[in-house]
């Protein structure tokens, strides 16, 4: 369907595209993904020839487009920008319209046409028809895009990073709509993205090109599996294991974000410290920095009530303090950061203790395990994005 | 004072702005459509603008003889610069998303001008037109000098005759139809903005 044939661009000392070739069949969904700056709106913008090669040829449908009026071959070919690019004095119906118009098509037949339009993505004809873009929604706006460049049935459509804008929610349910307008009417359609989910979700093939050169042209199964460079898996993200190991240590499953005190703290300080934070037990650490304990706001609220003060240390301001050393206890289990996960998620469930706490092998302390930073770690194992 | 006069000044008014649209607007389009025009086209009516209105339509009368055709001539010259400044304005503001999105579903290009960017550069334009009109209105006071009649003889007689009556009289309708025109060409211009706003 569309071919490009050692086509090569640059602007003055840059390369934008680099000997490319490849070939789209028809009615299919190819990708065009990568950096930015790898020529893929270049190569887009070449297929309506809103950019010329400086050397090479593209074919549609066998036939050079160059050789081809400019203006009679653009409007055989949708166009979607990430812009959107309504006509802001036009209606929906009149800007839905356009190609047609330029078409010359019966009124009449424009009429249904359009009817049929909004129908597909359930937008009512009488409640949006007349309105112009300015009282539609981002999401909104880009149905009628799409449904513009559709309008004329054009065989082959170039989106340029049409959803690239909206939020995420919106964004998926236009990919979906657009993949399936796609299927329905087997169209042939080439989109521009750098967002690899994206291209995932809506290729059937995706070019990946980088420095205007073609890295990888595969189908999404394939490319997932076998990632040509490490750019590609970058790209991937979490979609894929690689060099990411599964977890396995205790590391790989704590936290790093947890209160901890010196020793030589102050007995008050520390409890208002907990109440503050909301926690009931502080991980309190020497001197040096190595793992000391750790105190629970019950014992040391007793031992404010009993009055029974063993030690005092000159706090912060000068004042003597009681200080939490000999409330300090070690029974809170602890791990090294290489110890395996199932042993240290042993000692979390077999003690009452709400956390493991997980040590560096100098005794500093590098992290706690709770059943939270369990669950999220797994989560992420499991559905491969933040969370 | 009569109404006559009122009549004739706001046709000298009215046929000025006719022939300032007639060759303001194609001259702006060219100064957006050829960027190294763009400066002559521009400097060009600057320049107009900065010669006293009074000087140009003697300047004109010398070679044109008096009459109302000098007037016109000399007004449409005078309000030249807003029309132009504002077509070129107006369009070049137009989004290079829209231009392209224009381009790349194969309009040709009288075809983007006419139905995509002058009605959007469309309010733009207005108010260039706007400002002309009410400059025009002003400036047609010295029609009386070379022969074109209008409020500008009522205010010159009264001058001449000590009148304050009739210098009030001929200011006053004078500012009255200037206050009424821009602020009906003012309300014109809020709707049209209204539709390019998001």
């Amino acid at each position: 369907m569309i071919r490009f044939e050692n086509v090569r661009k640059s602007y003055k000392k840059t390369t934008v595209l680099n000997n490319v070739n490849f070939e789209i069949e028809a009615g299919t969904f190819t990708v065009l993904i990568g950096p930015s700056g790898c020529g893929k709106t270049t190569s887009l913008k070449m297929i309506n020839r809103l950019i010329e090669p400086d050397a090479g040829r593209i074919l549609i449908k066998g036939e050079y487009i160059h050789s081809l009026d400019r203006i009679r071959l653009r409007r055989s070919i949708g166009y979607v920008i990430q812009q959107i690019g309504l006509f802001p004095n036009m209606t929906v119906e009149q800007n839905i319209a356009v190609v047609p118009k330029l078409l010359k098509y019966q009124p009449a037949q424009i009429t249904d046409m359009v009817h049929e339009l909004l129908a597909m993505v359930k937008m009512p004809y009488k409640d949006f028809a007349g309105k112009y873009p300015y009282q539609l929604s981002g999401g909104q706006q880009q149905r009628i895009g799409v449904l513009r460049a559709l309008a004329a049935s054009p065989p082959i459509i170039l989106m340029d990073e049409p959803f690239a804008a909206l939020d995420p929610m919106t964004r998926s349910s236009l990919q979906d709509e657009v993949k399936n307008l796609q299927q329905q009417l087997n169209k042939t359609i080439v989109f521009v993205t750098h967002d690899m989910d994206e291209a995932l979700n809506l290729a059937d093939k995706i070019i990946f090109l980088d420095k205007g050169n073609i890295v990888q042209m595969a189908s999404p199964e394939e490319m997932l599996e076998n990632p040509a460079t490490n750019l590609i898996r970058s790209f991937m993200g979490k979609r894929i294991g690689g060099p990411d190991q599964p977890p396995e240590y205790a590391a790989d499953f704590m936290r790093t974000n947890y209160h901890r005190v010196n020793k030589n703290k102050g007995i008050r300080e520390c409890i208002e410290s907990m109440d503050r934070n909301n926690v009931d037990s502080l991980l309190v650490v020497n001197d040096d920095k190595t793992y000391a304990g750790t105190v629970s706001l019950k014992t040391l609220k007793n031992s404010a009530k009993s009055g029974v003060f063993a030690l005092k240390r000159k706090g912060s301001d000068g004042k003597l303090h009681h200080v939490i050393t000999p409330h300090v206890t070690c029974e809170r289990p602890t791990s090294f950061i290489d110890e395996e996960a199932r042993v240290c998620f042993e000692k979390l469930l077999e003690t009452d203790s709400r956390y493991v706490v997980v040590l560096n092998h100098d005794d500093t302390i590098a992290g706690i395990v709770t059943d939270t930073s369990v669950a999220k770690a797994l989560a992420d194992v499991f559905w491969s994005d933040e969370i | 004072m009569n109404l006559s006069l009122v009549l004739e000044h706001l046709v000298l008014v009215l046929f000025t702005i006719l022939f300032t649209l007639l060759f303001g607007l194609p001259l702006g389009i060219y100064a957006y459509f050829d960027r190294r025009a763009k400066k002559v086209v521009l400097w060009s009516v600057e320049i107009l603008q900065t010669i006293p209105a009074l000087a140009l339509l003697g300047v004109i009368m010398v070679v044109a003889g008096a009459g109302k055709a000098t007037v016109i001539c000399g007004l449409t010259l005078y309000s030249m610069l807003p029309v132009v400044h504002n077509t070129y304005l107006g369009l070049s503001e137009v989004s290079p998303a829209i231009k392209e999105v224009a381009i790349g579903m194969g309009m040709t290009r009288a075809y983007r001008l006419f139905h995509v960017e002058l009605p959007i550069a469309f309010p733009v334009i207005f108010t260039g037109i706007r400002i002309a009109t009410v400059t025009a209105i002003g400036a047609a006071v010295f029609a009386t000098f070379v022969g074109g009649g209008g409020l500008g003889s009522v205010i010159y007689r009264g001058i001449r005759t000590q009148n304050m009556t009739m210098i009030l009289g001929g200011t006053l309708s004078l500012m009255l139809m200037a206050v009424i025109i821009d602020c009906s060409m003012g309300f014109v211009e809020g709707r049209l903005h209204r539709h390019r706003r998001k």
